[in-house]
């Protein structure tokens, strides 16, 4: 297991570095001037008489060799440049606002994963009943809704019609009480900040505030899994190694859950590497939707902006997250699958 | 000597039979007896018919310059209108074969700033800005077909060049194409076509571009395998031993025997290729503001979330028509693939 842990990250460090490739690469398609941006670290350095000067620092009219080096050695010193539309580095605003993204995402995987476990499992044990015509229908609909059509439906009907939930991260109240600095948010996660300074009222209200972006990801996201826990589930239970158990009389429901659902889960946890991906994306659209003030409606508004660095900061980071989340899911896959410790 | 070189040049039998008698062939039965592949199709072919007939089903509500456009060289002896739903006006066909680029403009009403409701004139209402909601659904339908058959043609393409050399040369080049392959394809789809997008500069061409440029991977991967699966048989070592060069053997040989699924994995990818890009235009990253797409017209609705007080659901239409446009759209994708999926797989016999 510690050699397949070392071996997996061992590939961490090459993605990231094929993605950082691409990522300068892309930018030899800007002039150097335009390029410049992407390496400022104020407002200020982006004025005329200072371009020329971060133009020779970083050899940006220099061949792409040299352009690599320097830009890998100001991101490793965490300098992603300076960030038009949000007005201060790149760095700076991709730390303000990761927790938020963070616990949307974190709280949206909770009922893809359970919801597409659990009804996939119902679907398949009791096939052709009305669970899995519902959960059928479910999935094809859920799968078929673009998340930007969902959440927008959710939002006009929800809060457009009956005022319930709420935009943005938390109500008016509260934004002005954080700015002034009446409640202290250390982890910038909203409901552990509130739970931590004692403000029921304000952790209510984030959750509240969360209701509807998280519906929008689950469903959208949700229904995949489940079909593919229902399909997978059902190739299990015809295995000889189920009607091996159920024939030694074990209760059936040791066997299904025990025997069937395990190996069941395989292809589930294969597929939820590309789900997260999926989640990702669908985040990006969510936020937009909610104004929910995350890394996803930051990049999609500094992509409408041409605000290049942010858009770049975000692509590393999205890459890293992604590298991380597939290492988990092999991880975990390796955990449920000793073959694969072994091979 | 000339017999076994006829031989080598034929495709194998089992391709070639494969091919004859497709609507009686078990696949498409059980393709035909799956209810749910029906309405898919169903639901697809309505939107070709609205695709391919945009300038006839719209043809009271065509702005000045698609007017201009579409009636050069015409003889003006009817009106453009009775023309244009006159099957045997030679302008007719022209219209539905090409249609200029201002035609895919949504025309501009007036400039009221408040979307108006249905009415008779503007079947499902107008916009914020008074575009015609009517016009941007049908002539959406044919800007959607558009990019996602140049779009998936651009990938796929991309996907024969990548996954043709890897699995066709192997060794190292294979190696580090499918390495490079595996990084893009796990890259969520959205965020790197908004990157590429960004980068190119914001227009429907480059837009087309990032989205093609993202999509390639899952061919390149079928492809190669299917490469591998063929390259190993007799026919193949056949035609080499016969003396055929490498490009021979990979265009004549190889490549036309690996593509048939990878045709019909690409075809049946046209709809998340739309959905990408509505997604992108959703979040204004794409085409110019008027141009006829689903996600635009979907983003309008973002200003009108909450009606006048007293009337929270006044401007409902603005998001639910070009909302449910794109939905059906989709559905019908899935309900077709979800099927092929089925007819394709070993287990689903019973």
């Amino acid at each position: 297991m510690f050699a397949f842990i070392v071996r997996r990250l061992f590939m961490l460090p090459i993605v990231i570095f094929a993605v950082s490739v691409i990522i300068v690469g892309l930018l030899q398609l800007l002039s150097p001037i335009q390029r410049a941006s992407a390496f400022a670290r104020s407002e200020q350095q982006l004025r005329e008489d200072n371009i020329d000067a971060i133009i020779r620092q970083y050899g940006l009219d220099e061949n792409f060799f040299v352009q690599y080096g320097k830009w890998a050695g100001a991101a490793l010193q965490g300098n992603l440049g300076f960030s038009r539309s949000s007005s201060e580095p790149v760095m700076v605003t991709i730390r303000k606002r990761l927790p938020a993204s963070a616990e949307l995402a974190f709280l949206a995987l909770l009922p893809v994963i359970g919801m597409g476990i659990f009804l996939g499992t119902a679907a398949a044990l009791k096939r052709d009943t009305f669970i899995d015509q519902f959960t059928r229908v479910f999935a094809i609909v859920g799968w078929s809704l673009p998340t930007f059509v969902f959440g927008l439906w959710l939002l006009i009907f929800f809060y457009g019609g009956f005022g319930l939930f709420g935009i943005g991260r938390v109500s008016n109240r509260f934004v002005t009480e954080i700015a002034l600095g009446s409640i202290d948010t250390p982890t910038g996660f909203m409901l552990l900040d509130a739970l931590l300074a004692g403000r029921l009222d304000l952790f209510f209200d984030a959750l509240l505030h969360l209701v509807l972006p998280v519906t929008t990801l689950a469903v959208v996201s949700g229904a995949q899994i489940m079909r593919v826990m229902r399909s997978s589930l059902l190739d299990a239970l015809s295995q000889d190694y189920v009607r091996t158990a159920k024939a030694k009389g074990l209760p059936k429901d040791v066997v299904n859950l025990k025997h069937a659902r395990r190996n069941a889960l395989i292809p589930v946890i294969t597929l939820s590497g590309v789900a997260f991906a999926f989640l990702l994306n669908g985040v990006v659209v969510t936020e937009t939707i909610f104004n929910y003030p995350g890394l996803g409606s930051w990049a999609a508004s500094a992509a409408v902006q041409l605000d290049i660095p942010a858009v770049l900061g975000f692509a590393l980071l999205t890459a890293v997250i992604i590298v991380v989340a597939n290492l988990l899911v092999d991880l975990l896959y390796a955990a449920v699958d000793p073959r694969i410790r072994y091979s | 000597m000339d017999t076994t070189l006829s031989n080598v040049d034929n495709e194998p039998q089992a391709a070639a039979s494969s091919t004859k008698g497709w609507y009686n062939s078990k696949t498409f039965k059980r393709f035909r007896r799956n209810p749910l592949a029906l309405v898919g199709a169903v639901i697809l072919i309505f939107y070709v018919v609205v695709a391919a007939f945009a300038p006839q089903l719209t043809a009271g509500r065509l702005g000045r310059s698609c007017i201009r456009d579409l009636q050069a060289n015409r003889d003006a002896r009817a009106t453009l209108e009775q023309d244009l739903v006159n099957p045997l006006h030679p302008i007719f066909w022209r219209a539905i074969a090409w249609s200029p680029a201002s035609c895919f403009q949504v025309p501009r009403q007036s400039f009221i700033e408040v979307p108006t409701a249905p009415s008779r004139e503007y079947p499902l209402g107008l916009t914020g800005g008074s575009y015609d909601i009517y016009y941007g659904i049908i002539w959406g339908a044919r800007s959607a077909f558009y990019i996602g058959v140049l779009v998936t043609g651009i990938s796929l393409a991309l996907g024969i060049i990548v996954g043709g050399s890897a699995g066709f040369f192997g060794g190292w080049l294979d190696n580090i194409l499918m390495r490079f392959t595996d990084t893009v394809y796990a890259f969520p789809n959205l965020i790197l076509a908004m990157v590429f997008a960004t980068i190119f500069g914001p227009s429907l061409q480059n837009v087309m571009i990032a989205i093609a440029l993202v999509g390639w991977p899952s061919y390149a991967r079928i492809l190669r395998g299917d490469i591998l699966r063929v390259r190993a048989q007799d026919f193949v070592d056949g035609a080499r031993a016969l003396g055929a060069k490498s490009p021979r053997l990979f265009w004549k040989h190889v490549l036309p025997n690996a593509l048939g699924s990878l045709i019909v994995v690409a075809s049946l990818d046209i709809g998340a290729v739309v959905l990408t890009a509505a997604a992108l235009s959703f979040l204004g990253i794409g085409a110019d503001i008027g141009f006829a797409d689903w996600g635009q017209m979907i983003n309008f609705a973002r200003s009108w979330i909450q009606g006048p007080p007293g009337r929270p659901f006044a401007y409902w239409y603005v998001s639910f028509y070009p909302g449910l446009a794109i939905v059906l759209f989709v559905l019908g994708w899935n309900l077709l693939g979800d099927a092929f999926r089925d007819v394709n797989d070993p287990y689903s016999n019973n």
